[in-house]
């Protein structure tokens, strides 16, 4: 049985390394946050962090996250309380809500390497994300509000560092 | 004209001749109608265990108030807005209000429609007086409990955030105080309870404000439970094998040699469908989904195509052309004046055909249910639109009677309409019954494209005559397409014809009974059988509005070219409130003008190659409308390609519960609208269709979204719809656009720059 790190945690998945990662986090764990959209990666429902980076789930094999750290969506924060996330609650972005997960997983990916995006660079790092219910103008909101905490959270930070 | 939708034969809940009741019960204070099932024995049972929370509302010991929304919540947020309804007459604080989704226990039946069924954009004004009165009703039984507890007189008690002081004496109890003080009990005859003065709008302290949501925190931690996350112990996992027909194939042979080499399989079982609702379907059954899916990939199934197996849709708009040219085909569905003595006086006419194609819902979470049978009941997991319908198909696969299903409602992953129907349910009852498991079956998103019930083929003619002085004096419309609303067998879904030629589906022409006034006036519904039986049609998304005023408002565009007259004063002088139009067309003149206003239209020059259009709609039905208008911005290219740069939406929704949501919902509608209009298009071929992921059929990106103003005028009236009338409103207007912008007359949906191109050319 192949041993995953989920969440900073370490797992043994009954699941066949052949088999979609995405898969064995719903149903071996029983973390159903990330979600199956079209098994293509072609909408970004599935989106999880692999050592850092976004990637779809459904496209991504067992085996191929051996020795590597994944994050879902549960993991995100502790309290659900990363900027996208209460970014997410101010600026009510969900509406059906499924597709929401991925999107701010896929967010937080950006906003890890780059905490001051342009428009451009949003749209850019989010058009792989579908959303049916189309909140994508919440959503950009959404990334810039919590984007421009994270700039004044690391500004205090670094304020204090140097106190 | 389809006036409203009176479902009848389906048991109905007529809470008019109901005793409403408030009583103490052992887990907190139930609040809900009397003569319904389970609630008296909610209000007489003393032991906790025995206490059924599922009525209206609940207010428990803490003081926490439970709503139960009987309405599906697919993204609309109506769980929210009926616990705001309630919060507003009851007093409570807005912190204390929770929600729980029903069951489909007959008593949470909608109160105006008699079933479980959530669409039309109905929800809200259909239940905004039974929740305000529910509420209050609720608010007068603890007030006077407080009154006799303090020993003051009720009249001088106020109630706000969930506490109920007494200024004088500046005693207060909270409602927790009260429930646990077991001393509200009261009985409202249905005469008492219509009696209640409810709060006009000028004391409402929570109506019109844009309360936190109370779903959207676990929409943002991934704990929100839809269908598609249910776990039940022992559970199997169902993938299915749909045939490349859409509708009529037959199973003539299943190999599941090489699937009985996958780890987990099960079985293969082929579905014996009775209801009708899938023809032609396997399930691969395993201990994971993905070795259900590996299993399912694996059968090697032979079929029979079936009657349907060599259509496409060139053959369906064929047929639609050739029925429509027939002077005895379809009903009536509007007959004003004499159109054909009209024609004949006529100074001009003109005629143009508008077609649209196959749509599908493609809501992001695909299609699932979970089966189980525990004794003697069937137990569904579902995200579901239409409970009352979908537990009866449930019972039909599973072979039993209705009574005995349980449906166990979740968060809808979008609806859209696509989930009034319940064809899941047949895969999941027939594999549980299989394997003697409890089973979830998730569709592929290739299962879910090509089995979608999708938004219809439509070809509709319009022949417009008009007078010496180029006024509009006739219209002739006729509307060819499958007719979604028929195939439900729900005889009181449809609607008489004006003709008596017997009944129409009004799902496939609402819109069209528009409020210009033309004083000769003719519609008929047409029913293309070849489509209906190829390619079963739901409700997507505003339904018939969607391509109805596409023709409609195109039209009136070409009117106003071919007359010299600019579009929206055209429009403006058509909606002159005149007879049965009086009321709605001033209203829709007026959310014209603010649409108009808001987007600068005529103020001034816009470069070479760009245009504004516009377009106005009474979506969703006559009598149910929103009054919403557009103006659309776009540049064309020469190659013909067309960009949206703006939209600007306005629209007339009486009250507003929820601003920011409507807001939302406007805006959602609005793009879903312009995504039906410029890169949404399913085709058949062979019987089947053709588009399998989100690579063929592509809905709208973030890149592609365009900016959005939306006004929200609220005026007063009584609360409209507003999940769907703006999806009818922004093609029209986009064609409309594009013709102002470059002389493109585009009468095809979706928009395509080959098609104008050629159009430029012509």
């Amino acid at each position: 049985m192949p041993n995953l790190n989920i969440n900073g945690r370490n797992v043994s998945v009954d699941a066949a390394g052949d088999s979609p990662l995405l898969w064995a986090i719903r149903e071996q764990l029983q973390m159903t946050g990330t979600k199956f959209g079209c098994g293509a990666g072609l909408c970004g429902a599935c989106t999880v962090h692999v050592n850092g980076e976004a990637v779809r789930s459904c496209q991504t094999m067992v085996s191929d996250v051996v020795g590597k750290k994944v994050v879902t969506i549960e993991g995100l924060s502790t309290k659900s309380d990363h900027p996208l996330q209460k970014a997410w609650i101010t600026e009510q972005v969900p509406q059906c809500g499924y597709c929401q997960s991925g999107q701010i997983m896929q967010a937080a990916a950006l906003l890890a390497k780059n905490t001051n995006p342009t428009r451009e660079e949003v749209v850019e790092h989010m058009n792989g994300n579908l959303c049916r219910c189309m909140t994508y103008s919440r959503i950009q909101k959404a990334i810039m509000r919590a984007a421009s905490e994270m700039r004044t959270a690391s500004n205090v930070s670094g304020d204090r560092r140097a106190t | 004209m389809n006036t409203h939708v009176k479902i009848t034969n389906v048991e109905s809940a007529d809470l008019s001749r109901r005793s409403f009741l408030v009583g103490t019960a052992a887990a907190g204070l139930a609040l809900g109608y009397s003569a319904v099932p389970g609630l008296d024995s909610a209000l007489a049972a003393t032991a906790p265990a025995h206490f059924d929370p599922s009525v209206w509302y609940s207010i428990a010991p803490d003081g926490l108030v439970t709503v139960t929304c009987g309405k599906a919540d697919m993204g609309q947020h109506i769980a929210s807005t009926m616990a705001q309804i309630v919060c507003e007459e009851l007093g409570a604080n807005w912190k204390d209000m929770r929600v729980q989704l029903a069951s489909n226990d007959p008593k949470f039946n909608d109160p105006v429609l008699g079933a479980q069924i959530t669409g039309g954009s109905w929800s809200t004004m259909m239940n905004f007086d039974a929740m305000s009165r529910a509420g209050a009703a609720g608010r007068i039984a603890l007030t006077e409990a407080a009154s006799a507890s303090m020993g003051v007189p009720a009249g001088e008690l106020v109630v706000r955030d969930g506490v109920i002081s007494h200024p004088k004496s500046k005693k207060q109890m909270s409602f927790a105080d009260i429930v646990k003080s077991g001393k509200a009990t009261k009985t409202f005859t249905a005469d008492e309870l219509k009696a209640i003065t409810l709060k006009t709008p000028d004391r409402y302290t929570l109506i019109g404000v844009s309360v936190p949501q109370l779903d959207i925190p676990s929409k943002t931690n991934g704990t929100a439970k839809y269908g598609i996350d249910v776990m039940l112990p022992g559970m199997a996992y169902g993938a299915v094998v749909t045939p490349p027909v859409r509708f009529g194939a037959t199973v003539k042979s299943v190999d599941d040699s090489a699937a009985k080499k996958v780890p987990g399989f099960i079985k293969a079982v082929t579905l014996d469908d009775k209801t009708g609702t899938t023809t032609g379907w396997v399930v691969a059954v395993a201990n994971t989904f993905a070795g259900a899916k590996k299993a399912a990939d694996a059968l090697k199934i032979a079929y029979d195509g079936g009657p349907n197996a060599k259509l496409s849709s060139e053959s369906l708009f064929t047929e639609a052309k050739r029925l429509q040219g027939l002077d005895d085909s379809g009903q009536f569905f509007v007959k004003d004046g004499d159109t054909q003595a009209a024609f004949g006086t006529a100074a001009k006419t003109l005629e143009a055909e508008y077609t649209t194609n196959i749509n599908i819902h493609a809501p992001m979470e695909p299609m699932n249910a979970t089966a189980e049978f525990k004794g003697d009941i069937l137990h569904i997991y579902s995200g579901n639109q239409f409970a009352t319908r979908s537990g009866a198909i449930a019972a039909g696969a599973a072979g039993i009677d209705p009574k005995f299903v349980v449906m166990h409602q979740m968060w809808l992953g979008g609806g859209f309409g696509r989930r009034l129907d319940a064809d899941m349910m047949v895969p999941a009852v027939q594999a549980a019954k299989a394997v003697g498991r409890p089973v979830k079956v998730i569709y592929s998103r290739e299962n879910d494209m090509t089995m979608d019930f999708s938004r219809p083929l439509t070809y509709q003619k319009v022949k417009a005559g008009l007078d010496a002085d180029g006024r509009l004096i006739a219209l002739n419309h006729d509307v060819v397409s499958a007719w979604p609303t028929a195939r439900w067998g729900i005889p009181d879904f449809l609607s008489p014809s004006v003709d008596k030629k017997g009944p129409l589906d009004a799902f496939t022409v609402n819109g069209s009974d528009f409020f210009y006034s033309v004083p000769n006036h003719n519609v008929r519904a047409i029913k293309n059988e070849m489509a209906h039986n190829a390619t079963p049609s739901g409700q997507l998304r505003s339904v018939a509005p969607g391509w109805t005023f596409w023709a409609v408002e195109s039209m009136i565009d070409e009117i106003a070219a071919a007359t010299g007259k600019d579009p929206a004063q055209l429009r403006i002088s058509l909606l002159d409130g005149a007879g049965k139009n009086d009321g709605g067309a001033q209203r829709l003149r007026n959310t014209l003008l603010a649409a108009m206003g808001l987007a600068g239209y005529g103020t001034k020059k816009l470069p070479k190659g760009e245009g504004m259009g516009v377009a106005c709609v009474s979506s969703q039905e006559r009598a149910t409308a929103s009054w919403t208008a557009c103006v659309a911005h776009v540049a064309v290219a020469s190659s013909g390609e067309v960009t949206v740069k703006k939209l600007t939406v306005a629209t007339d929704v009486g009250t507003q519960v929820h601003p920011d949501n409507i807001r939302a919902q406007v805006e959602g509608a609005a793009l879903w609208g312009m995504s039906l209009a410029m890169f949404e298009k399913a085709t058949l071929k062979d019987g089947g269709i053709e588009q399998t992921n989100f690579d063929t059929y592509t809905p709208l990106r973030m890149s592609q979204m365009p900016e959005v103003a939306v006004s929200v005028i609220a005026n007063g009236e009584k609360a409209t719809g507003v999940g769907e009338p703006a999806v009818t409103v922004v093609a029209p207007a986009i064609g409309n656009a594009v013709f102002n912008a470059v002389g493109a007359r585009v009468r095809s949906l979706p928009i395509t720059a080959e098609a104008v191109k050629a159009a430029m050319k012509a």
